[in-house]
């Protein structure tokens, strides 16, 4: 056992923040950066290997929590998430991946990915969209980029059970329709497959095993990106609150806020911490490691949103308009919880798994 | 970072577990009567020790295990997960021991620490005091120097087993010239000294496991002193903090043995011929429970991992202590809601397990006012964490 950090880990995270402090607009503006931000970010992170190269053989879900927690705290928006998460979930698999899927993923492609559908939740068992081994047919909603991606990796139902496809973005038979969302810096579309061609297929098992791990590896940095953003907006506030002064003194002093400060740190460090945990037990292949994952995913949803609400308190009337950059944070903090199951969602598995667990002890 | 065992921690674990079925004792055989409970506890830390799980990570030539502190979390843990008791010399091994080792001298450390293993000797500590509790350096117990010797007098209280120590850390006021934090120290009071009086306290849960302790010109001498004149809060902050740190691992197994409790009387227990835990709402507060237990076992590792790796344990031990706090009091409330009627059903076989969880709803009050209550917790987070400006 042993739970610090290598220094390997400090200095990816330590390099991507410089990265992201170089190529990226700061978070205040970083809702107007445009494709020629977003490329650019990418390039510089596909350069530092990030898929590829001397630091990708090193990259498990730890290191992946690592950069995405960087990304949210500069509110930095590039297919990030769904090309690590895809990739991380298929690692373990490589040797059996069909060739298509192999040629893909070996390279820089940038991957969204198609999960949910509209007016369905996140379980997988929801999947209605179907496909064959050459074809896709289904709606998707809530895909991030999708108008500025290379591939789609598209949960679809083939002969009665779930699999994962890989789809060429802007093939025959794709329709991007851009929704409405909640944080404007990261773009979100409904995509609908008609009979659309496949690149390759993951099913039966193999696919059901890479669709559970995608899911797992999909909330943990969804979660990782939600305590960035946190614990960026976090620092703000108690660095204003130390310095504006009422009454007299700094607002800092009251006890009220002391203590209100002292309950957001307490989320937001074991936020961190329990995202670090799961992402430590799926990486060590412990057994569990995917509900792990589900109670990070669950708690941070909740804790997140509660240090984004607390620093909105801290500051005041002033986080209410739009300059500040506050709601910029909130917004990213409730649209990362939303993405691959919320608070509720996770609690419900959790609490159905205790009751399955009781009922084979039962029986 | 690394969760997996490694080989020799699977070996230790499995040397637990045969140890454990060897001893086949659990805390539910535990005897109701205090004293006969008190003898049964002791003979347990004994057979502990003696096995080498007690202050596994102590020095060696004071009587500990002289190994790796993980070794210690592995033992606890293995230990909490199979239902057995805490350690009896709870304040001895979390407060005052951590204090001798690190403040002590040899000669002190010799003839305390193997006892407080062997819980052949128990330890009370006298820290608060009716009219210093939260405001701990307001404390009024007096010693006062006579030649070789420093005569106490004053009274403490939350004195968890005082009953029954054979010792006890008293911090008592040596001078009263100084600012208050640096007029405090720590002394040795052997509890069988003559004006030492001792009186048990009743809980709400109806135990008396901790008790008020009367001083009265009570003699200790000068070599009981712990560290230098003076020490004494620093001395306390040092430990309090420990206790915070290190107490929440085998806490936090104790907590997922009473969830997994709760769950399968969930299971069996039905209202209106439906089991409780089909109740969507009964398995969503279940799940909410078990998150609290969860996290606080991954935060405590990650505290602990730096106390592990040679760093004091510092004031993020706070946070830890909140979320055990949250954890134990958000258990025994999702509990109560989630047997609900059938906790008063009148059915006699029910009784037990009933007694079980009204005690822990009860006991669990306490979690956010022992060791510093949650608000003097914040406080520390927001002074030595967050360095937020006093004014």
């Amino acid at each position: 056992m042993d739970l610090e950090l290598s220094d390997e880990q400090v200095w990816i995270e330590e390099s991507v923040n410089t990265l992201l402090d170089r190529h990226w607009p700061p978070a205040e503006r970083a809702w107007q950066a445009g494709e020629a931000e977003r490329t650019r970010l990418w390039e510089s992170l596909v350069e530092f290997g990030l898929f590829g190269g001397s630091a990708h053989g090193q990259l498990g879900a730890i290191e992946l929590c690592l950069v995405a927690r960087a990304v949210g705290g500069h509110l930095a928006s590039v297919p990030l998430l769904g090309s690590l998460a895809v990739r991380n979930a298929v690692a373990p698999v490589a040797a059996e991946l069909p060739d298509g899927f192999a040629a893909v993923l070996g390279g820089d492609s940038r991957v969204s990915v198609a999960l949910l559908e509209p007016g369905r939740d996140w379980s997988i068992s929801d999947t209605s969209a179907s496909m064959n081994s050459t074809r896709l047919t289904g709606t998707k909603a809530a895909v991030e980029h999708a108008a500025a991606i290379d591939h789609l990796a598209v949960v679809a139902v083939a002969d009665g059970q779930p699999g994962l496809a890989l789809v060429a973005a802007g093939s025959p038979g794709i329709e991007v329709t851009p929704q409405s969302a909640l944080d404007a810096g990261v773009p979100l579309s409904r995509v609908t497959f008609a009979d659309a061609e496949v690149e390759g297929v993951l099913e039966g098992e193999l696919g059901e095993t890479v669709i559970d791990r995608l899911t797992t590896v999909g909330g943990l940095l969804a979660a990782a990106e939600a305590v960035g953003a946190a614990g960026a907006l976090f620092a703000q506030a108690r660095e204003y609150a130390s310095e504006r002064r009422q009454f007299g003194r700094t607002i800092a002093s009251n006890q009220a806020l002391r203590h209100l400060m002292a309950d957001l740190h307490v989320r937001q460090a074991s936020s961190w911490s329990t995202t670090l945990f799961a992402a430590a037990a799926l990486d060590d292949g412990i057994s569990g490691a995917h509900q792990t994952a589900s109670v990070a995913k669950a708690y941070v949803s909740r804790a997140a949103r509660e240090v984004a609400h607390g620093s909105i308190q801290v500051f005041g009337g002033i986080a209410f308009t739009e300059e500040h950059p506050a709601h910029r944070f909130l917004r990213r903090i409730i649209m990362r919880e939303q993405q691959f199951g919320d608070a509720a969602h996770h609690e419900r598995q959790i609490g159905r798994a205790l009751a399955a667990a009781a009922s084979r002890v039962a029986a | 970072m690394q969760l997996a065992e490694t080989a020799s921690e699977r070996a230790l674990a499995d040397e637990v577990r045969a140890f454990l079925a060897r001893e086949d004792f659990h805390s539910e055989q535990l005897p109701h009567e205090l004293d006969e409970r008190m003898a049964v506890l002791k003979r347990w830390q004994a057979a502990c020790y003696e096995a080498g799980f007690v202050g596994r990570a102590w020095p060696a030539e004071f009587g500990g295990g002289g190994r790796p502190p993980v070794e210690q979390i592995v033992v606890d843990q293995e230990l909490a997960a199979a239902g057995g008791p805490e350690f009896v010399n709870v304040v001895g091994l979390g407060v005052l021991g951590p204090s001798l080792l690190r403040f002590g001298n040899d000669d002190q450390r010799r003839r305390y620490i193997p006892p407080i293993l062997s819980a052949e000797e128990i330890w009370c500590q006298g820290f608060s005091e009716p009219e210093a509790g939260s405001d701990l350096a307001s404390l009024r117990t007096r010693a006062v120097q006579d030649g070789d010797t420093f005569v106490i007098s004053g009274q403490k209280t939350w004195v968890s087993w005082g009953q029954y120590a054979a010792l006890c850390g008293v911090l008592a006021r040596t001078d009263e010239s100084v600012p208050r934090h640096r007029g405090i120290s720590m002394l040795i009071v052997d509890v069988s000294s003559p004006g030492v009086e001792v009186r048990p306290m009743t809980q709400i849960t109806g135990h008396a496991e901790f008790s008020e302790l009367f001083l009265d010109d009570v003699v200790v001498p000068r070599e009981n002193l712990l560290g230098e004149l003076g020490d004494g809060w620093r001395i306390a902050m040092y430990t309090l903090g420990h206790e915070r740190g290190t107490a929440a691992l085998p806490r936090q197994v104790k907590l997922r043995t009473w969830l997994d409790r709760a769950v399968s009387v969930a299971a069996r227990r039905e209202i209106d011929g439906r089991p409780l835990l089909e109740d969507p709402e009964a398995q969503r507060g279940l799940a909410r429970a078990l998150i609290g237990i969860e996290v606080l076992r991954h935060h405590a590792y990650r505290t602990v991992g730096e106390f592990l790796s040679g760093g004091a344990v510092g004031p993020e031990s706070s946070s830890v202590k909140l979320l055990m706090s949250e954890a134990e009091q958000r258990l025994a409330e999702t509990v109560l809601d989630v047997l609900g009627p059938t906790l008063l059903s009148g059915d006699r076989d029910d009784v037990p397990e009933n007694d079980f969880w009204y005690e822990t709803y009860l006991y669990s009050r306490a979690a956010s006012v022992y060791g510093g209550t949650r608000q003097i917790q914040r406080d520390i987070i927001a002074d030595r964490v967050l360095a937020l400006p006093k004014e």
